[in-house]
């Protein structure tokens, strides 16, 4: 008899919240993440975060023995710190806490804080972000990282002080969910300059991720990204965009943080969502959409056409993490897809209407579905989808199985048609 | 409670680390603000994952299991592969307040049911391991109720390092698993050897067992790649233990040895030199006359073979200058490969490797002055492989980066690498790649292309 209290977590489908934070920090320019726990912690994301952005990944630990488990980690978190700005110079260290650390009850935002003021170090920034792995997913690590960044820079002198200077391109700030690729981020840097605007991406791992080889060769800390000089300006842009679903918490701090006006979107995908954004982006700006957008929404309109037939009685599953699987199922809802399952590790009333089922869980779920036409998850799901004999569109967070993904976008009307397109040949195919 | 790691994890005789560290616990330090390796949960999984009847169950918060599982090369014969499940409990924070060994109970409970595994590994892990949950307890009560072993694993990364681990998982098989049963009369032949360290990445063992069965050896049990519970069980019925490429398990054959009478020696099947020795060093040690001679014969056969195949790979890598850093055992043996190949090996690293690891590669190295490299810290390597115009590093993946952002040829050799090394077809498929990855014209120009560097 099988036993009804599973209790277990079959292939995850969540990642630590401390691994949400180090990802932001990446997005930063010339950065080193210092993961403050054991050596495991550390190792583990590191080599992960390699293999699915295949680019050198700065991850550190403070290496914490049993004594420092026991007695308290001050000592190596000070001198964790200290050696990364005598061998690396970084502008920026991203502390991301552990379990461990956290159990343990130190209160290391005071460490820190007493260790910058008792040290004269001359780089400018040390952020920590608080992300005990047995609370908050992915997701929330992400966003609590970047609300410490933008807490650092709010507040102070720096915001009270500062005269909205009369340059001729105006900036405005764009937070973007975890779920980005590097390509993502790029896309829609690239759309906001359309409209005479200045993004300044937060983070950026667009510029830092994306894979380029930097002309200075190898880099110890992260080869590009948000720069220390644009986050101090942030307070001078015209006003706010906030993209995810999983960012929708933050909204508010965030307007309160920067004081400007914040315009919020779940996700910028497929063609009604495009067309807000890029609405609100002309509007915003007095510019007019530019022809090159115009015409790929029309081609999106001629794409959503061409593939729907495709997807004509198939069912998919889909288990992603929330704002990936909010993306997705946007699309896939306007071709109307059939979407038989959703899966995330967090369960959402908004989107919960496009799935026939909605549940909070793990990949094993999935071997409820093994009629599903296509599978719609990152490498840990190739698994399920080899053994169903199920094509596997593979998306979200690891991809360490194929190359490429980074390259890869879904946003914006070009993302769309990218996703439809996919998923109909995948379709054909199996 | 098992907070601290056993004393006697750190005062190995066989393992020569323990004459050089003054402080015992040497082997586990490791500097706060760098890159450092693995945890000892790492090092455990390692060892204990390619069983591929047992469940390996992660007591931990979510980081530990699930921001990376699913991503070892070991292989297996057998289509359902549990080591391809990551199993973890997710301790979340009701559990760290409430206490989790009841999750851990009715989790195990479930697995069981559902996958009928031959055995469970219980991995403690830090957060738990501070809170003091006792997986010892539960896991006597599980294995009581379920009937099958059910093992703990005290792996809490503070502990130590993936080398601690390894350790850990030798002494779980040890104390739970090895001489709980007997081999079936017809699996004793005369020739009988377990091969302990060996994981199967890519293939590798199979291209050993090869190698060993053509040789006239048969391997009993494989502490662990592609392994069942059943054989390690009774491996402690074969003639001899030979310990492949992992000090850390020395630890294991020690034990054996003063359990059961089961000698041991060390061996390593990378390169057609190591490989002859390795197979050379099984047979004097069984003391066969007649397996010595057709082990002889059939090694004389192989090499010639193998050396007509690359021919042409060694006639344009004789030369050839190579930057190695990998850990322990391949620090030498991977040095007898490439010197197989003619090229020169600049130099080596040997963080990881023990004094005998050096004499051993002082033995072997032919120019005598072979750079042994203590500190693997990016910048030195490159630095190092400029100086020296090296022709190509072989690395672990974390140094991919390192080498090809610099413009230097690289060759994963560790657990990323692409193909099995092992053996004699792995010496073919070692020369083919260092010989198409050196030979490779887009390093050029790139270079060209990029004047600051
Ligand atoms: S160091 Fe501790 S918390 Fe980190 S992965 Fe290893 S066992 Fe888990």
């Amino acid at each position: 008899m099988m036993n009804p209290i599973k209790n277990m977590e079959i292939n995850p489908l969540q990642a630590s919240s401390s691994l949400g934070a180090a990802m932001f920090f990446l997005g930063i320019n010339n950065a080193v993440v210092l993961m403050h726990g054991a050596v495991g912690c550390a190792s583990f994301d590191k080599v992960t975060l390699t293999k699915h952005f295949r680019e050198n990944i700065p991850i550190v630990t403070t290496a914490l023995n049993e004594y420092g488990a026991i007695l308290g980690g001050t000592d190596f978190l000070t001198s964790g710190i200290k050696n990364i700005y005598e061998k690396m110079k970084p502008d920026f260290i991203g502390i991301a806490s552990s379990g461990l650390t956290e159990t343990s009850g130190e209160d290391i935002a005071c460490i820190i804080r007493d260790f910058k003021e008792k040290q004269d170090l001359p780089f400018s920034k040390i952020i920590y972000a608080g992300t005990p792995d047995y609370k908050g997913s992915l997701e929330d690590g992400y966003m609590k990282a970047m609300l410490a960044l933008l807490e650092d820079f709010s507040g102070k002198e720096t915001y009270k002080t500062f005269k909205k200077s009369k340059k001729l391109t105006k900036s405005i700030n764009v937070f973007c969910p975890v779920s980005f690729t590097p390509q993502d981020f790029l896309e829609l840097r690239e759309a906001v300059g359309y409209f005479d605007l200045k993004p300044v991406m937060i983070p950026d791992l667009g510029l830092s991720l994306d894979g380029h080889l930097d002309e200075r060769g190898y880099l110890q800390t992260t080869a590009d990204g948000l720069g220390i000089k644009d986050m101090e300006n942030i307070h001078n842009s015209e006003f706010n965009i906030v993209i995810g679903l999983s960012l929708g918490n933050a909204v508010k701090s965030i307007s309160e943080l920067t004081g400007l006006a914040t315009y919020y979107f779940p996700n910028v995908c497929g063609l009604k969502n495009s067309d807000k954004l890029f609405n609100l982006l002309s509007e915003l700006s007095g510019k007019e959409i530019p022809e090159k957008y115009k015409r790929q929404r029309r081609q999106l309109m001629d794409a959503y056409l061409d593939t729907h037939f495709y997807f004509l009685g198939k069912d998919i599953a889909l288990a992603l993490g929330i704002d990936l699987l909010d993306s997705f199922s946007m699309i896939y809802s306007e071709m109307g897809a059939n979407l038989k399952i959703g899966i995330s590790t967090k369960f959402s009333d908004d989107i919960k209407y496009r799935f026939l089922n909605f549940c909070e869980g793990d990949l094993d779920l999935l071997d409820n579905y093994r009629n599903v036409d296509l599978i719609v998850s990152n490498s840990n799901a190739g698994f399920y989808a080899k053994d169903f004999r199920i094509p596997l569109l593979r998306a979200g967070f690891p991809l360490i199985d194929e190359i490429g993904h980074g390259y890869k976008h879904y946003i914006l009307y070009r993302g769309a048609v990218n996703l439809a397109v996919e998923s109909a040949n995948l379709l054909n195919k199996g | 409670m098992h907070i601290t790691a056993k004393e006697e994890y750190f005062d190995e005789p066989a393992c020569e680390h323990n004459g050089v560290a003054k402080d015992k616990k040497a082997c586990k330090t490791a500097t706060p603000g760098s890159s450092t390796g693995g945890c000892a949960l790492d090092g455990a999984y390692i060892v204990l994952s390619p069983i591929k009847d047992a469940l390996n169950i992660v007591h931990a918060p979510i980081n530990c299991l699930g921001n990376s599982y699913n991503q070892r090369t070991s292989e297996t014969t057998q289509r359902e592969n549990y080591y391809m499940y990551g199993f973890t409990t997710a301790i979340n924070e009701n559990d760290l307040i409430f206490g989790s060994e009841d999750k851990l109970r009715q989790g195990v409970i479930y697995v069981f049911n559902r996958f009928k595994p031959k055995a469970v590994f219980i991995y403690n892990t830090c957060v738990p391991a501070l809170t003091g949950e006792d997986i010892e307890g539960v896991s006597k009560e599980l294995a009581a109720k379920l009937k099958i072993p059910v093992v703990p694993v005290f792996s809490q990364g503070f502990s130590g390092n993936k080398n601690l681990g390894n350790k850990i998982a030798g002494d779980a098989l040890f104390t739970h698993i090895i001489g709980r049963k007997e081999p079936e009369i017809d699996l004793l032949s005369d020739y009988n050897i377990n091969l302990i360290g060996e994981y199967n990445i890519r293939g590798e063992l199979f291209l050993i067992k090869k190698a060993l069965k053509q040789a006239g050896i048969n391997v009993l049990s494989t502490i662990t790649g592609d392994s069942t519970i059943e054989e390690i069980m009774y491996s402690h019925k074969a003639g001899l233990n030979v310990v492949v490429c992992s000090k850390a398990l020395i630890y294991l054959a020690r034990k054996m040895k003063e359990k059961y009478g089961l000698p041991y020696i060390e061996g390593s099947f990378f390169g057609l030199t190591s490989t002859n020795k390795a197979i050379m060093d099984i047979v004097n040690s069984i003391g066969d006359y007649e397996l010595t001679c057709s082990a002889k014969k059939y090694i004389k056969i192989r090499t010639r073979n193998t050396e007509e195949n690359i021919y042409e790979y060694k006639r344009f890598l004789t030369g050839k200058k190579a930057l190695l850093y990998t850990g322990g055992v391949k620090s030498w043996s991977l040095v007898s490969a490439l010197n197989d190949l003619g090229m020169k090996v600049i130099a080596t690293g040997v963080k990881k490797s023990t004094e005998e690891d050096k004499l051993r590669i002082k033995e072997i190295d032919g120019n005598g002055n072979i750079i042994m490299l203590d500190n693997g810290n990016p910048v030195n390597l490159i630095k190092i492989a400029r100086e020296e115009q090296v022709d190509i590093i072989l690395a672990g993946g974390r140094n991919q980066y390192t080498a090809i952002k610099s413009l230097i040829p690289f060759l994963d050799v560790n657990q990323e690498r692409f193909n099995p090394y092992t053996s004699y077809e792995g010496m073919e498929f070692l020369a083919k790649q260092i010989y198409f990855e050196i030979k490779n014209p887009l390093f050029k120009l790139l270079k060209e292309s990029n004047i600051n560097l």
